[in-house]
Formats: structure tokens, C-alpha cells, sequence
């Protein structure tokens, strides 16, 4: 018994840091209706600023996150403001190829740097010795991980619903000319919006970063890998992403513990996500979460 | 008087042509070669120390007239770990009019299999893949292929292990990479190497491995013999650590000890997976710089002399890329030295007769480099070394793995 819940603990664990991942996708399609292919660079971004300020600046590593989140925050803004505020009113598909073009140009970046082709690892900071309650055991990494995920997501949550920015950037995602007629800024809703997306992202990348060791492959593919987690969830939902994160992070766990390794089977944590998701979508293709717009003509 | 000016002009033409010839000539020739290789992209961590061993030791060959008047030009351009881009590149190679060529991974190895076969062009990658070998004569693996590689894990884990028949899991790549050793280390369990392999497990972008940890153990395995990069193989002793799963010494019951080949160890697996790295047990052909040997003198003298940082420096990798350059110099130097031309055909030819008393001990490894008509793998020794106190040091001497021999 004690493996299924040490297999619960993991899936919730991994699903948390999925949402987390996932949260800035859907902070941006929110607001602008725009999918960010450029977010795993972002994530990988904020992974390295935190790395840089605690070992090569020397901060201690529960200054250098928090701020990492910060310049990660304004970064993001910037980039909003640079390559993405001109093209307000510009079909979707141009805009998302601007994200395509950013990942380029992200990408070319990072490689000028040290953290494009090496690798690097946070140095230790948590107590090694796992928690373990009744055999299963979690790691403080992950204890961590959950911690900030579920603390940012309640902060996200409570921000859209209850704060007077909040609820003008979910007016323009329902609304943009009506939001303009009332007074409310398109161009800030979307810079306030990818800034809260940056500030996410350096959230996910210091988590993923002290699981994985910070290589840059590895933490770029992160904002591909939750993809279908906020497909899943709704692209548009907050409460979607950490549901969905935390179905995939089940399945994946149930399914490697209990599928891989028999009947010939292998590898069905990777797969199985995505067959559900299908599954899912053919029933509810707005996702599970995802607000389903009617036009009336 | 314009007939004159015309003379006079044509003797000067004529002068000056003459006079250009011994410049010509003391300039020496160039020898046009070729890399392409992941600098960035995918498993560049590898592919950037590897293009700039080789880069820095091909200067090293100019700078020092080690060909006399007569230099290498290798062209290095990133292919971005993409197939495609990767034959681009070889085909803009036989346009300058390369005379060897230097690859990089399985997958574009062995879709350029056939282009190699029909250009006759003598390659060396950075793939140890021993199928890269099969119908292919032309291209030449620097050291053990992965399948050795994971034979020679798994010997040891047969010598040392104590009880009954050791149980086993791979840790595999989800690519011709990861799976090239799997079906060579069945056979050599079929031919009477004493272990079972449980599970060969393809792993993807996991961030927690607790479900396989927890179901190799429930399942008896207690050594792991991985076949992919670093990344996932820290990931997977981090957790096996923070789950208290991680073997304290070799094959401790109840436990996993992990082991690995060429490309999932090295001083960035210690990077990665800091203090977790520990214990790790990991076998290559290379020397490492940790332990002073003529051939880490020369390797860190190479990076100090071309201002490479002491990662690349102390990079096995860079030592791997150091060494395809080593060979590649040398058939040309023995070429040269028999008086013949350097041509694809002739240095094909040279590399072949890389063997017995032509043997060739580049330093970088830690067995000689032999090739022949029939052995197109070039070192056949490996090294097995193992993290202690956060370095990685030498476990045994030097070894060929008995079983690779017994397969074939």
C-alpha cells in the first residue's frame, strides 16, 4: 500500500511542478489570447539569473530566487514591450510567430553564454535526509517545489478574482474594444501579463533546476513538455493547469509504477499522458477547464 | 617604343610567375578536412568541448609544423544535432574537397552510412554505436562502442557481485543511441554471461523516477547500467538518493548501484547531480584529468595554450575530440611519410594498417588505437572509474571486456 501512496505523493509532486510550468502559457493566453512558444527559454532563463546571483554573485539562495522571479518579471515585460506591443490588433498567428521567432532569438542568446552548453547544479541548500511519514518519503526539493507552486497559484488565483488589475486583465481577454471603452489599458493588461508569466517561469525553472541540474536542453523542453497540460486543462484556466498538472503527473507515476515492465510494456508514463488527453479533448475540446465562447450572429 | 613597354611587361609577368613558384611551393599543401557536430542544440554540453578539442589541436598541429611546411584545414560548422543539417554540411565538405571526415551522433551516422560508402570517404564519429559498423567500411569508431561499453559494466558487476545471479535493469535513451547496446548485452547473457537483465527502461523527460526506482528494487535489481546522457542519469541518482534506494558501496543488498557509458558520465554528471553523483561507476577509453598522466599533461597543457576554461579543459569530451584529431594527424603524417599522397583513399588505406607494431598511443586513451581491415573500432580498452568525494577516479586497471569477443 505504501508504494500507491508513494506513487499519489509523486504524481502530485511532479503535477504541481507541471502546473507551475504551465502557468505562464496560461497567464498570457488569458489576458492576449496568444500561446507563448518561447516559454521553455524563459523558464531556462530564470533557472540560470537565479544560479548566476547565488554562485557567482554569491547571494544566498533564498535571495537570489525570489529576485530572480523579479528580473525574470521585468525581462519578460520588456520582451512584451519590444517585440509584442506593436503587434496589438495583428492576427493571432503573426503574433504567435513572433514567440517563434523570440525562442530564436532566446536560444541564440543563451548559447553565447556559458549556460547554453554546459552544465551546472544549484549548490545544496535543503537538508538531504528525505521527509518520510509511514514509508513514503518525499524530498525537501520537492517539498519546496510543491510549496511555491501551490503558494503562487493561490496568489494568481486570488489576484484575478479579487484585484482591480486582475479582473481588467481578465475584461480584455473576454473583450478587448469593450475593455478599451471603458478605460482600461489593452498595452499594460498584456505587459503586466507576460511579466507575471516571466515571474512563474523563473518560479518553475529554480524548482526543475534543483531536480534536474540546470542543462539548458532539459529545462527548455519543460515548456513543451506541459503543453498538453494546459491543453488539457483549458488553455485559459488557472484552476485547469493545476488540475490537469496533477492528472498527468498521476498517470505518469500509476503508470511507469504499474504498466512499465509488464506485459512487455515500457515507456507508458510518456505516452498514456497524451492518449488521455486525446481522449479528453474528443469529449471536451475547450479542455476541462477552458471557457467554450459562443458567437451569436 | 610600344613593342618595347609590351616585352618589358611580359618579361616582368614572367619574372614575377617564376619567383612565385618556390613560394608555392615553401607555403606546403592543405589538407582539407571536416566536422560537423552538435555545438549547439541537443547534447551540445558534449558536442562544444569535443569541436573545441578538436579545433585546438589541429592549431596545435599548424602552430608546431608537426606536417612541416604543410597544414590541416579542418572546417567545424554546428549541425544543431539535426540529420539534415548534418548532410548539408558533408556535402558542402566534398565541395571544398575534404580528405576525412569527422562525424558526430548515431542518427546522422547512420543515415550518412550510405553517403560515406559512396564517396569512399574515411569517417571517425563521436557515436560508438557498433552498428554504425555493420555494412559500412569506411567509417571508424575512436574507441569501444557503447555495446563493449555496457558488456564491460556488466562483467563487472558479474565479477564483484556477491550471491546469486546478479539482477539488472538499463537505463536507456529513447533513440538508435540509447538502444545500441541493448540487444549486444542479451547476447552476451545468452552466451553465458551470468546476470539477468530484468527491464531495459526507455526514459523520456521524467523529473521524478520514484515509480521505477521503487519498481526495479520490488523486483530484485540491484545495478542499474545506463546507456544515455548526463542529465537523466542525475536526475534519476538524485532521486534514488532523497529515496534512500542508492547503493553506499558496490552491490549493498536492498539497494542500486549505478553504472554507466561513455556519455552519461564525466565531470558534468558531478555538476549535475552534485553530492548524488557519489558511488556513480562509469567506464570510457578516455583518460581523465584528475589523475596525472602524460596524456591529461598534454590534453591541459593543449586547453592552457588556446585559453580554453578549465571546464573544457577537463572535459572527457574534450579529450575525445582531442583524440579524433590525434588519429586524423597521424594517418596523414604516416601517409606523408611512405611518400604518397594524401588522398580519402590513401589515408583509408593508412588507418587500416593501424595495428600491431603501427599501433597508435595518442595519450588521450588508455589503450593504443588499432584498426584493420576487419576491426574497425579503434581503442579496445576501457577504463572503469568511480565518483569519490565528488571526483572521479580510476576503479581497476584497464580492461577488455571478454564477451564482446564471444557475440560476434
Amino acid at each position: 500500500m505504501s508504494y500507491f501512496f508513494q506513487l499519489v505523493v509523486s504524481g502530485i509532486v511532479v503535477g504541481s511542478i507541471y502546473a507551475l510550468s504551465g502557468l505562464g502559457f496560461v497567464l498570457i493566453y488569458k489576458s492576449s489570447r496568444v500561446l507563448n512558444i518561447a516559454h521553455g527559454q524563459i523558464i531556462a532563463i530564470g533557472a540560470f539569473i537565479t544560479y548566476a546571483l547565488t554562485v557567482w554573485v554569491g547571494l544566498p539562495i533564498y535571495v537570489s530566487f525570489p529576485m530572480s522571479m523579479i528580473i525574470t518579471f521585468f525581462l519578460a515585460m520588456s520582451v512584451e514591450r519590444v517585440f509584442l506591443r506593436r503587434l496589438i490588433g495583428e492576427p493571432i498567428i503573426s503574433v504567435i510567430m513572433v514567440t517563434i521567432g523570440l525562442m530564436s532569438i532566446l536560444d541564440g542568446l543563451i548559447y553565447l553564454t556559458p549556460f547554453g552548453t554546459e552544465n551546472f547544479s544549484f549548490p545544496p541548500f535543503l537538508p538531504t535526509t528525505p521527509i518520510a511519514i509511514g514509508g513514503v518519503s518525499i524530498s525537501w526539493t520537492q517539498m519546496l517545489g510543491v510549496t511555491v507552486t501551490f503558494s503562487l497559484i493561490a496568489g494568481f488565483s486570488w489576484f484575478f478574482k479579487k484585484s482591480t488589475i486582475g479582473i481588467s486583465m481578465r475584461a480584455v481577454s473576454d473583450d478587448q474594444l469593450a475593455s478599451m471603452s471603458i478605460g482600461i489599458s489593452v498595452p499594460r493588461v498584456f505587459g503586466l501579463a507576460w511579466a507575471m508569466a516571466g515571474l512563474s517561469a523563473a518560479a518553475a525553472g529554480g524548482i526543475i533546476g534543483n531536480i534536474t541540474g540546470l542543462n539548458f536542453d532539459t529545462l527548455q523542453a519543460f515548456g513543451i513538455v506541459v503543453f498538453p497540460v494546459v491543453i488539457l486543462g483549458g488553455l485559459d484556466s488557472i484552476l485547469g493547469a493545476v488540475v490537469a498538472g496533477i492528472i498527468m503527473g498521476l498517470i505518469q507515476q500509476f503508470a511507469s509504477g504499474y504498466l512499465d515492465g509488464n506485459w512487455g510494456l515500457n515507456g507508458t508514463g510518456e505516452v498514456l499522458p497524451y492518449i488521455i488527453l486525446l481522449v479528453i479533448l474528443l469529449f471536451k475540446p475547450h479542455g476541462l477547464f477552458g471557457i467554450h465562447e459562443i458567437e451569436r450572429v | 617604343m610600344k613593342k618595347n613597354n609590351l616585352i618589358k611587361l611580359t618579361l616582368l609577368l614572367v619574372a614575377a610567375f617564376m619567383l612565385s613558384l618556390p613560394v608555392q611551393a615553401l607555403a606546403g599543401k592543405v589538407y582539407k578536412l571536416g566536422l560537423s557536430l552538435a555545438i549547439t542544440g541537443p547534447t551540445s554540453d558534449a558536442g562544444h568541448p569535443y569541436s573545441q578539442g578538436v579545433d585546438d589541436y589541429f592549431k596545435f598541429v599548424n602552430d608546431t609544423k608537426m606536417l612541416g611546411d604543410d597544414t590541416i584545414d579542418c572546417t567545424i560548422r554546428d549541425d544543431q544535432y539535426k540529420t539534415d543539417k548534418t548532410k548539408q554540411n558533408f556535402e558542402d565538405f566534398l565541395d571544398q574537397g575534404i580528405v576525412f571526415y569527422l562525424n558526430y551522433s548515431t542518427g546522422s551516422t547512420l543515415a550518412l552510412k550510405k553517403d560515406f560508402e559512396e564517396e569512399k570517404m574515411p569517417v571517425i564519429p563521436a557515436s560508438f554505436h557498433a552498428g554504425n559498423l555493420i555494412d559500412s567500411h569506411y567509417i571508424f569508431l575512436p574507441i569501444a562502442s557503447y555495446s563493449a561499453q555496457a558488456i564491460g559494466l556488466a562483467e563487472y558487476v558479474v565479477k564483484n557481485h556477491k550471491g546469486k545471479t546478479p539482477k539488472v535493469a538499463m537505463f536507456i535513451h529513447p533513440s538508435a543511441f540509447g538502444r545500441g547496446p541493448v540487444e549486444d548485452l542479451q547476447k552476451a547473457v545468452a552466451a553465458g554471461l551470468d546476470m539477468e537483465i530484468v527491464e531495459v527502461v526507455e526514459h523520456g523527460k521524467n523529473l521524478d523516477n520514484t515509480a521505477m526506482l521503487k519498481r526495479l528494487v520490488n523486483k530484485g535489481v540491484q545495478y542499474v547500467i545506463s546507456q544515455t546522457v548526463q542529465s537523466p542519469v542525475a536526475t534519476m541518482l538524485k532521486d534514488a538518493t532523497s529515496l534512500g534506494l542508492k547503493a553506499n558501496s558496490f552491490g549493498e543488498e536492498g539497494k542500486l548501484t549505478f553504472l554507466g557509458c561513455h556519455y552519461t558520465g564525466g565531470n558534468d554528471l558531478v555538476a549535475l547531480a552534485g553530492p548524488a553523483a557519489e558511488n556513480f561507476y562509469w567506464t570510457t577509453s578516455y583518460i581523465i584529468t584528475n589523475e596525472p598522466s602524460p596524456g591529461a599533461t598534454e590534453q591541459l597543457a593543449l586547453a592552457k595554450r588556446y585559453n580554453r576554461g578549465e571546464k573544457a579543459a577537463n572535459s572527457h569530451n574534450y579529450a575525445n575530440g582531442m583524440m579524433v584529431a590525434q588519429v586524423a594527424t597521424e594517418v596523414i603524417k604516416r601517409t606523408k611519410a611512405k611518400g604518397k599522397e594524401i588522398t580519402k583513399e590513401n589515408l583509408y588505406d593508412e588507418l587500416q594498417n593501424m595495428n600491431g607494431d603501427n599501433a597508435f598511443f595518442p595519450g588521450t586513451t588508455v589503450g593504443p588505437v588499432t584498426y584493420s581491415k576487419t576491426d574497425h573500432a579503434g581503442v579496445d580498452s576501457l577504463q572503469l572509474y568511480v565518483v569519490k568525494n565528488g571526483a572521479f577516479q580510476s576503479a581497476d586497471k584497464p580492461f577488455i571486456p571478454e564477451y564482446t569477443s564471444k557475440i560476434k
